[in-house]
């Protein structure tokens, strides 16, 4: 009679030392195959008695049990080991740089003026455009400064013609916005736009520049609304802590007339070279909406008030990015634009 | 404008108050100060008294001095070509540790010689140099016997302890040009009581010879008074400083009174020679054309426009700038004729500046003077004259046209002031700063009127001048910021204004950088323009060659952008602006679009992952982008271009929508290239926003996504080369019955294994039915006749199927 436990633990020996899935397989054909080992056994039972036919029959199945088992089990570990080895054939070097998106930047004087864009809107602006050729009467004489009027030597005019101008101040679209909607107050708008100075370019004059200016006109408008407003504003743009504060100044279009400070948000006030240690950085200017233009726009300025400001897109981005020289706006460097990439 | 902190104490009473403390509030008010100088300092100086000096042994030039300063005896190496005159006189010693502008003094040794101090130039007291004359420029200053030796108070023996605030006046606060007014509003300002000269009237006054005759509607008023004898000589010093103070030479006591009162009144003064004035007889008219010659000596070309002051026919003065040379005041000068007059300030304006004559007086002409400062400076000249040139035989001024100096009352009330400002002052706290401003406020109930001083009258006409003065004094601290309460609004945005932020953001997001160009260009941008809306508008006077027009097209400048980044070594980069375009008789402006693709857009080298600047590039992005903007792909449609000069004539197309031309786009011609130096890796284009925005944008509607899978067909063919992509795809358009989703081209291949003059083609095709899965027997009828059409319509020879 056979050794059964010898012949099964030779045959597991022999499953345990397979090193592959080929091998393994080749083992389980010559072990349970139609012409292998077991198959060869079970064609010796027709030879024996009843009797030792039902004990071989059970050892034999017991070990063709055992041997399909084992090489399920062996199957699946070798399996396991050759993916190990395949993904470990995949390791590759982590250090190569990745493929990012591309990925463009918007100008920082266009990113500005978009963020407060946004800003005004929420709180319920509407954003205005007008020509950047503009007549002297939108530009000058609706703003409250007629021919003579000594603050035109504040600004430097590229003329076109008598009548035609390229317009120095943004104000010329609050004066349009006026009278195309003095019927339809209130007026609560802000004006961003291109403006143009006879003025020879350095690092803080530019001939052209970026202004955004806003205006609000309605009944029981007062100072103290625009100076919230502004506060409002800086704080979005400058951080929570901006203190504002106002400056007497002039305009011939706003009355009273006000240049208006952001507490140096380098410094927290305290002084510092950018602030030039006086702890306030001037901003922009501002003031209430002087009777005369809104008369000239068809609105009783007996019965409304309004209030308007003026900003720098160029100085903001230079005071909030650090920039020093204004012609690198214009200058269109790539390196220079590459540095605007990242999310505020 | 200048103001002497010890001139200004002359009338205010600053005792207590610093020049930075009175310099704050001024600002606070208004009056923005932006310097404080002090005229000289020195913070060790000593009045000593030379008592030897001898040749340095080691030295060609300098000297070996000995000094008494009071208590000893110091020797000082001293290098003054004058040094040797001093000896037994009075000199500025500057002991060791004494501050000067200039640095510190100590005593050390010069080649071996001991010298324990310096004897001071004015000049490095830090004295304007303008002020001094060549001797002080070139040697040490030597004093007068009566300089108190061992005196540490040497700035104020010298008169230079003044400080001077650098003012800059705002236009309509001009007034305080007038020293007289700047000390009103100091006063108020620090509410200190201001005590100003008390109106003058000489004791006799002769019956008027002067006949003045205006003939012209630029001069309001003419004050002409006629003081027969005057004797020159020097100024007092006070007037020297007053006049130092504001940088303003001294020449002789009647000159220099007639700059002192303009510096106090704010009214310019032009004294005449009298004897060169006949009958004492002035004309102020326009319309001569003659080149005359000023008191500068300098001769100036006088048009008809500009206001000119005559005598008998004869030129004496350009009104308000300059006056005559033959008629000005010197040693020979007896008599003189005072004028005081208004012109028109945007008359002396245009004249100054065409001139280019910027004086004292025309300064304030242009800025306007108030009317009651002629009268002020009348008899404040006439009392200074008296007093300091012997004024003798003085005649009564001459009035020709008239001040309007009516007092003006602006009425206000408290709910006024608060609802503009939005604040809650009370009565009393409006009224306190009126007060202190000699507005005069006079409250009857809830009204307050006030009366406005004579000098503040060109500025304060309304009661919100007014509501500006009080928050001034009170301090615009006292504003709480609130937001405004009114009725909801809703913020919007205009179309132009959504539609670039769209084109911003898929620009951005295909990697190209937004840039910002200057609206002015030169001849060549000028010329270069694509899709031109017609001529350029010109400026008047350009600043330069490169800035003369504002721009029909952006495309020229953003080549110049791509020019000065290829100067830069950058190579790889992808531009793009947005802005306006102009052109002679265009209603208004349109908005454009300008792109750039230089090299290649890169996203990984190592990887070759690159998009690059070649036609079919620049034309997914322009087409991509029609597409984002809501404009179908149906709509779109192309054209060659040949005769943009700007464009590769094989290598650019026209874009348009619904068959209007929107944009050009393509590779930057060979010749264009050299000229704005790009290298051969450009292709551009440039887009008319306002055009494609006349086009209606298709609407966002939702398609159900197919329940049936669909099924794809490729069809590879060689065809000749001429053959374009887009017949081919249309063939399978015709053809392919609505089961048809798409027909792209997926492959193009010339070259090896390729016969010359053909190219391998190959289509794909996607079929899919909406109700039903589609069985292959449906489809190979279809692209059977879709490859028999091929063959017959372009002859192409269909590969596989």
């Amino acid at each position: 009679m056979e050794n059964w436990e010898k012949i099964k633990e030779e045959l597991l020996a022999q499953i345990s030392a397979v090193q592959s899935e080929r091998d393994l397989e080749a083992l389980r054909v010559q072990l349970l195959g139609r012409k292998g080992l077991i198959a060869g056994y079970m064609r010796r039972m027709k030879d024996l008695s009843p009797q030792e036919k039902k004990e071989f029959g059970k050892s034999i199945n017991e070990v063709k049990k055992e041997v399909e088992q084992r090489l399920l089990e062996a199957g699946m570990i070798l399996k396991r080991r050759e993916e190990e080895e395949s993904i470990q054939r995949e390791s590759i070097d982590l250090t190569l740089e990745g493929v990012k998106p591309l990925r463009g930047t918007i100008h920082p004087v266009n990113q500005v003026i978009r963020e407060i864009e946004d800003i005004f809107v929420s709180m319920g602006y509407s954003v205005m455009s007008g020509p950047e050729i503009e007549t002297n009467e939108y530009n000058f004489v609706r703003a409250n400064t007629p021919e003579g009027h000594p603050a035109r030597a504040m600004q430097d005019t590229f003329y076109i013609d008598v009548d035609h101008l390229l317009r120095t101040q943004t104000t010329a679209i609050q004066m349009r916005s006026l009278e195309k909607l003095h019927d339809r107050l209130p007026i609560k708008i802000i004006c961003p736009g291109k403006v143009y100075r006879r003025d020879d370019d350095d690092a803080t004059h530019a001939h052209q520049f970026t202004q955004m200016e806003g205006l609000v006109v309605d009944e029981n408008i007062t100072m103290a609304d625009l100076k919230g407003t502004l506060e409002l504003m800086c704080r979005r743009m400058f951080g929570n802590q901006r203190q504002v504060r106002f400056r007497p100044s002039y305009f011939p279009f706003t009355e009273p007339s006000v240049e208006v400070d952001i507490s140096c948000p380098f410094c927290g006030g305290k002084g510092c070279s950018v602030c030039k240690h006086s702890g306030w950085i001037e901003i922009l200017g501002a003031g209430m909406v002087h009777p005369n233009v809104l008369n000239m726009a068809g609105i009783d300025a007996g019965k409304y008030t309004g209030f308007a400001f003026g900003v720098g897109i160029e100085r903001v981005a230079m005071l909030r990015y650090g920039i020093d020289d204004i012609r690198d706006f214009f200058q269109d460097d790539v390196r220079f634009l590459k540095e605007f990439e990242s999310a505020e | 404008m200048k103001c002497s902190y010890n001139w200004l104490k002359s009338y205010v009473d600053l005792e207590g108050i610093s020049p930075e403390e009175c310099a704050e509030r001024l600002t606070a008010s208004g009056l923005e100060v932006e310097g404080i100088e002090k005229q000289a300092s020195g913070s060790d100086l000593v009045i000593g008294k030379m008592l030897s000096c001898e040749k340095h042994p080691d030295s060609d030039h300098l000297m070996v001095c000995r000094v008494d300063d009071g208590t000893s005896v110091r020797q000082i190496v001293c290098g003054a070509p004058n040094a040797r005159e001093a000896v037994g006189r009075k000199v500025i010693v500057a002991l060791p540790g004494c501050e000067l502008p200039g640095g510190t003094i100590r005593s050390s040794k010069i080649r071996g010689q001991l010298s324990d101090g310096m004897i001071c130039a004015l000049f490095e007291l830090g004295v304007d140099r303008k002020l001094l004359t060549e001797k002080q420029l070139s040697g040490i200053e030597i004093l007068g016997d009566d300089a108190p030796l061992g005196s540490r108070d040497v700035l104020s023996y010298l008169g230079l302890d003044d400080t001077i605030l650098e003012i800059t006046l705002t236009p309509n606060r001009a007034d305080c040009l007038a020293m007289w007014s700047l000390a009103m509003q100091t006063g108020a300002v620090l509410n200190r009581k201001v005590t100003l000269p008390e109106e003058y009237r000489a004791e006799k006054e002769l019956p008027a010879t002067a006949e003045v005759s205006i003939q012209t509607d630029k001069c309001a008023w003419y004050l002409a008074k006629v003081i027969r004898h005057v004797q020159i000589g020097p100024s007092p010093e006070w007037i020297v400083r007053a006049l130092r103070s504001n940088g303003i030479k001294t020449i002789n006591n009647v000159v220099d009174i007639s700059n002192l009162v303009m510096l106090e009144t704010g009214q310019p003064l032009h004294f005449y020679d009298l004897k060169k004035i006949r009958d004492s007889s002035i004309t102020v008219r326009q319309g001569l054309q003659e080149t005359y010659e000023a008191l500068d000596g300098q001769e100036y070309a006088i048009q008809p426009e500009d206001i000119m002051i005559t005598n008998e026919g004869r030129t004496v003065g350009i009104a308000g700038i300059m006056g005559g040379e033959d008629s000005k005041i010197d040693e020979t000068t007896d008599g003189i004729l005072i004028e005081a007059a208004s012109f028109d300030h945007v008359a002396i304006r245009n004249t100054s500046l065409r001139l280019n004559l910027q004086t004292e007086a025309a300064q304030r002409f242009i800025k306007m003077i108030e009317p009651s400062a002629g009268r002020k400076a009348v008899w404040r000249s006439t009392e200074l004259l008296a007093e300091y040139a012997g004024a003798e035989g003085i005649e009564e001024t001459v009035t020709a046209g008239s001040a309007d100096l009516t007092p003006r009352k602006i009425t206000l009330t408290q709910e006024k002031v608060n609802q503009v400002l939005g604040t809650s002052f009370t009565r009393e706290e409006i009224l306190e700063p009126l007060e202190r401003l000699h507005f005069q406020p006079e409250a009857d109930g809830d009204r307050i009127t006030v009366t406005v001083p004579a000098y503040r009258m060109n500025d304060v006409a309304l009661p919100e001048d007014v509501i500006e003065e009080i928050i001034q004094i009170r301090g615009y601290d006292n504003i709480i910021g609130t937001l405004p309460r009114m009725a909801q609004t809703i913020g919007t945005l205009e179309e132009e204004n959504k539609l670039s932020r769209s084109v911003r953001d898929y620009l951005v997001g295909a990697g190209y950088h937004d840039i910002l160009t200057y609206s002015l260009v030169g001849e060549k941008e000028a010329q270069d323009a694509v899709m031109p809306l017609g001529k350029p508008v010109a400026v008047l006077h350009p600043l330069s060659e490169e800035r003369k027009y504002y721009r029909t097209s952006l495309l020229p400048s953003m080549l110049d952008a791509v020019s000065y980044n290829r100067s830069h070594f950058l190579e790889d980069f992808g531009l793009f602006e947005i802005g306006s375009v102009y052109a002679q008789g265009a209603e208004d402006h349109h908005a454009r679009l300008s792109i750039a693709l230089s090299g290649r857009l890169v996203q990984s080298e190592w990887k070759k992952k690159e998009l690059p600047a070649d036609f079919y590039t620049i034309k997914g992005v322009v087409e991509g982008l029609l597409e984002h903007l809501g404009y179908a792909h149906e709509r779109i449609s192309l054209e060659p271009v040949s005769d943009a000069s700007l464009f590769h004539p094989f290598q650019a197309a026209s874009v348009s929508l619904d068959g209007h031309v929107c944009a050009m786009m393509g590779k930057v011609h060979p010749a264009a290239a050299r000229r704005y130096g790009l290298g051969n890796e450009t292709v551009c284009a440039e887009m008319d926003l306002t055009e494609v925005m006349r086009r209606e944008r298709g609407k966002m509607r939702f398609t159900p996504i197919p329940r049936f899978p669909s099924i794809r067909y490729d069809l590879s063919m060689m065809v000749d080369e001429s053959v374009s992509a887009r017949s081919v795809q249309k063939i399978c358009e015709q053809n392919g019955t609505k089961l048809l989703q798409s027909a792209e081209i997926f492959d193009v291949y010339e070259g090896k294994g390729v016969a010359a003059g053909k190219k391998s083609l190959a289509v794909r095709m996607v079929f899919q039915a909406e109700d039903h899965t589609l069985k292959d027997e449906e489809i190979r009828p279809i692209v059977d006749r879709i490859a028999d059409r091929l063959s017959r319509e372009i002859l192409a020879q269909i590969r596989a199927n």
